[in-house]
């Protein structure tokens, strides 16, 4: 499944008195993976909700390949298949085995018993839990937790995954492999990776980072790092 | 029906309150199937009651209380007898709650040479032929230990037990005969009698001879058919009335308990609900989920409930002092209806807290800060 291609126009989306993002306007090409970085409160999970259908611009587009997600009235679909979202928290269901956890889009797709337990087990071998499909997520490390959030993001085969600060509660180790699964998924499928951040380490993992201050794109701050921005996934699939 | 299989799964999430969700149910299906149970009982019994002995046909006041505080004149009588199709009819009083020793053991007054007491067989003695003599039932001399010779009081009147009998009806075989005169005095009555038993003539349609005689009799309840016993009695409306309002409360209770329940349920796990949202499960495929759990709930509930109500309605009929004239009966379809009202409590109960969980935006609730 090639990546997605996003194309936000003007948004800006308020709540009450704060204008939580002003005419935002970018593109992010299939197959990059962009760190979207800013202070807190500068409006990074909204705008990547705005991305994921979750939520609705004031003003504005936003184009997901040839898809309009402002304008979607139902957007069931495009969460199960176009879209895989990674929260902070991983949002596991504490009743469910991990392998039910990573099922739980494709059962919302209708898909069958069987290829939701052969997807599921694949899914969990590719986040380095091969054989833990029964245990529950109590008896998972935080770091481990947020892998399997990841293996559910991807069981739709989405075109586009969306993670807002995904290392925010990991420390260094777990964190380097969380990024180093982004990293792999977008070398191995193509896919479009998207990743609010705080974490200082994030350039050394990522194509291109977009800043945003008070809900305003600027560029970002100099950042001492031998990969700087701007790799694009393309010129890393060349080399 | 894997959305169940999750379902029953989620509801690992709180075992204590879905138990106690569940036994509000069960409470609530154990009164229904209780009240059916002696419902039925009563209903069953009622029917002997018509056919004590040989009669097709009894009548009753119509609007008493209850089939046992109808008084009829005896005067009617060579009057039935010459109705067309009715080959012949004698009263029987009945005396409740007049043999100290045990107050649910009826006493029949009857002639001796009536159609009543002419089926009696008689294991020991013989019939009664003098004021002062009685026969009782194998059922309750035995629990008495009663035997020929013996003296039993009934309304603190000594009679003399002269013979023990057996004919195969509950009431009969659990109660006593004595001479009609007497009763009536017992009771203060002479010239009247509770019911007349009318036997039809070979041939003859019921229908027929209840149309004549309702006719002419407006006062008078002919009475043919166990459902038709039912209908009479004024107390006998008043407890099945009773029992429909007990039956909806215990629903409405119920239907409460699973919408709390699962209003918590929602609440407490706002964020499990909008994360299914956000992986793309439809409004209406999460209220399903919500509305199963309640369905699973009271399922749950049911099941006990059939058991505490089969259980309940034998200590009702104990408390009640009716063992010897309702005896419990649960049907197949008792069971059936039980279940079914579960589901629906748990369906009622579930949907309003299964709209919340479908409306809930997962933008605020996932955006953790
Ligand atoms: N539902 C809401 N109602 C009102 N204000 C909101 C709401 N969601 C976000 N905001 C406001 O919008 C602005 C941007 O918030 P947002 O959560 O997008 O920031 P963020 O960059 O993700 O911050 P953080 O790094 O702390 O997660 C903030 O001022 C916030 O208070
Ligand atoms: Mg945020």
């Amino acid at each position: 499944m090639p990546g997605a291609r996003v194309v936000a126009e003007h948004l800006s989306r308020r709540y009450g008195q704060v204008l939580a993002l002003d005419d935002v306007s970018f593109e992010v090409e299939p197959g990059e993976l962009l760190a979207l970085t800013g202070p807190s409160g500068s409006g990074k999970t909204t705008l990547l909700q705005l991305i994921g259908s979750l939520d609705r611009p004031t003003s504005g587009s936003i184009g997901v390949d040839d898809i309009a997600v402002e304008q979607l009235s139902n957007p069931t679909h495009f969460r199960r298949s176009i879209v895989g979202f990674v929260f902070q928290l991983h949002y596991l269901l504490p009743a469910l085995s991990l392998q039910q956890n990573v099922e739980l889009p494709m059962m919302a797709a209708h898909v069958s018993r069987q290829e939701r337990a052969e997807r599921s087990r694949e899914l969990l071998k590719e986040v380095g839990l091969e054989g833990r499909a029964q245990d529950h997520p109590s008896e998972l490390s935080g770091g481990e937790r947020q892998r399997v959030a990841i293996a559910r993001a991807l069981g739709g085969f989405p075109r586009l995954i969306l993670a807002d600060e995904p290392t925010g509660s990991l420390d260094t180790a777990a964190s380097h492999r969380v990024w180093k699964l982004l990293g792999d998924v977008r070398d191995r499928r193509g896919t479009t990776v998207i990743v609010a951040s705080h974490d200082p380490s994030l350039t050394e993992h990522v194509d291109r980072e977009i800043h945003i201050v008070d809900g305003r794109l600027v560029p970002p701050p100099d950042r001492a790092s031998p990969a700087g921005g701007g790799r694009t996934a393309a010129a890393r699939h060349e080399s | 029906m894997t959305t169940l299989l999750q379902t029953l799964s989620s509801v690992r999430y709180s075992p204590g309150r879905t138990f106690l969700t569940a036994l509000g149910a069960a409470l609530g299906i154990a009164t229904i199937v209780a009240l059916l149970a002696v419902g039925n009982g009563a209903r069953h019994s009622a029917g002997d009651f018509v056919h004590l002995g040989a009669s097709d046909l009894a009548l009753f006041q119509k609007d008493a209380a209850d089939p046992t505080t109808s008084v009829l004149p005896t005067s009617l009588i060579p009057e039935v007898r010459r109705t067309p199709g009715i080959a012949d009819a004698t009263p029987l009083v009945l005396l409740v709650e007049d043999v100290p020793k045990d107050p649910s053991a009826i006493v029949f007054g009857a002639q001796p040479n009536s159609f009543y007491t002419s089926r009696l067989v008689f294991g020991a003695g013989h019939m009664f032929s003098a004021a002062d003599q009685i026969v009782v039932g194998d059922g309750l001399a035995s629990q008495l230990h009663l035997a020929v010779g013996d003296q039993l009081k009934v309304h603190r009147r000594p009679f003399q037990v002269v013979g023990i009998y057996h004919i195969g009806i509950a009431y009969q075989d659990s109660g006593a005969f004595i001479p009609l005169r007497v009763a009536q005095s017992i009771l203060g009555r002479q010239g009247e009698t509770t019911l007349i038993g009318v036997k039809l003539a070979v041939g003859t349609r019921p229908a027929a001879v209840e149309g004549t005689l309702s006719h002419r009799y407006p006062g008078i309840a002919t009475i043919g058919t166990p459902e038709e016993a039912a209908r009479l009695g004024a107390n006998g409306q008043l407890i099945s009335n009773a029992a429909l309002v007990i039956a909806v409360l215990a629903l409405v209770i119920g239907g409460i308990g699973v919408l709390n329940t699962m209003m918590m349920a929602v609440i407490e796990r706002r964020s499990e609900f909008a994360l299914l949202s956000a992986v793309g499960w439809s409004g209406p495929q999460i209220a399903f989920r919500v509305v199963m759990e309640g369905v699973v709930t009271t399922v749950i509930g049911a099941a006990l409930g059939l058991l505490l109500g089969v259980i309940g309605a034998h200590f009702l009929i104990d408390a009640l002092g009716a063992q010897q004239f309702v005896a419990p009966r649960v049907t197949a379809w008792d069971l059936g209806r039980a279940l079914l009202v579960g589901v629906l409590i748990g369906v009622l109960g579930g949907l309003y807290p299964a709209w919340r969980a479908a409306h809930l935006s997962p933008a605020q609730i996932l955006a953790q800060r």
